[in-house]
């Protein structure tokens, strides 16, 4: 992650450029420049319990915060600036998440058995199934399908954009329609509003569909062929990227 | 006279999974699907931060869950020490609230903000 005395030159100018400016183009090349510090800054806080492609995720939004923040006219060195706003994120999220993650292996496990139950069930019944009928076909008692049903939860920030292990995924091309055109000016409005925006497509997918169309979590699984529950990892999820972003607003 | 559940919890993020699972445990019993489970969960998360932000707040929040013939009623009821403005519902969380809820209000003024919400069971 270092950059030769020409390349930090040209780096200070588009920063110079992008504070009076604004312009995305600016905006996203200082953000890419600078992606291998966060790549790196992520891997000094591996191998303590979360998926290093998690943190390089969040260290990434803290790079895009310090992007966005950075005052080049204080003569701070951006690296120094970056450092500092992304390490802090990383640690907010081990402190704010960490106990969200600790899931036993067995609810885990038990939370991949229902990924796939609910989904044939579904089928079955044409219906979302009950807690008692998932229960009863897992062969597990109603109390231990809902610590499964919450432990999924706690894979909010761990690899949730893409399916658990054991799990369907559905192709780019599913998630991706072509549908869009049928918004209207309002819900394109809200919809592809800045947070919202920054969300990966299949995410901002599964909140149009859900909030603007108001498919159920069964029906945009089907829509996009994965799993309602992963449906409803990627829903909680979203909600909470957008609730931080807006905080931070 | 419902049955009713109630739940006193600190007014930190930590403890919103308690009144997750205590609302998903009652929605239960009222045998909701679990798209209408998920919906619940969703709706007392976008509740609870409206009252006690994403960072949480010193006090605490009583959450009382009532088990309707239709549904489940649950509100919450903070008690706050900071003296702060509670946040309240962004444009985009009422959206989602229409979207998961029956009924849901949030009451940002006084000395204890509150919420409510109504979830009723699919057909009720």
């Amino acid at each position: 992650m270092a950059f030769d005395a020409d390349r930090r030159q040209e780096l200070r100018e588009k920063f110079t450029e992008f504070a009076a400016s604004r312009h995305p183009a600016a905006r996203a090349e200082l953000i890419e420049a600078h992606l291998g510090l966060a790549e790196y800054l992520a891997r000094r806080f591996a191998n303590r319990g979360e998926p290093l492609d998690d943190l390089v995720q969040v260290a990434s939004t803290g790079l895009i915060k310090a992007v966005d923040r950075f005052e080049p006219e204080r003569g701070l060195e951006f690296s120094t600036y970056a450092t500092h706003t992304i390490v802090g994120e990383l640690k907010r999220h081990f402190r704010d998440k960490g106990w969200a993650v600790r899931v036993p292996r067995r609810m885990q496990e038990l939370h991949l058995r229902l990924s796939t139950l609910v989904s044939s069930l579904n089928q079955q019944l044409g219906r979302s199934p009950t807690v008692a009928e998932i229960a009863t076909a897992a062969g597990v008692s109603e109390e231990e399908v809902l610590e499964a049903l919450e432990a999924g939860q706690a894979y909010r920030f761990t690899s949730l954009d893409a399916p658990m292990p054991g799990e369907e995924a559905g192709s780019l091309a599913t998630t991706l329609g072509d549908d869009d055109a049928q918004m209207t000016d309002v819900e394109h409005r809200v919809a592809l509003s800045p947070l919202i925006q920054k969300l990966p497509a299949r995410q901002q997918k599964i909140l149009h569909l859900r909030f603007f169309e108001g498919l159920t979590q069964s029906e945009i699984a089907s829509r996009l062929e994965i799993s309602q529950m992963h449906v409803s990892r990627l829903l909680a999820r979203s909600l909470a990227v957008l609730r931080e972003a807006a905080e931070d607003e | 006279m419902p049955d009713e559940v109630q739940l006193v919890m600190p007014a930190d993020p930590e403890f919103l999974r308690l009144a997750r699972v205590t609302a998903m445990g009652l929605a239960s019993r009222l045998s909701f699907t679990i798209d209408e489970i998920d919906d619940l969960r969703i709706a007392i998360d976008e509740l609870v931060f409206g009252l006690i932000g994403t960072k949480g707040r010193p006090g605490r929040v009583t959450m009382r869950y009532a088990l309707l013939a239709e549904g489940l009623e649950v509100t919450g009821t903070g008690t706050f020490e900071d003296g702060l403005p509670t946040p309240g519902l962004t444009e985009l969380s009422e959206l989602i609230l229409n979207a998961v809820t029956n009924e849901h209000a949030l009451s940002p003024d006084g000395p204890t903000p509150s919420f409510r919400l109504l979830k009723r069971r699919g057909g009720a």
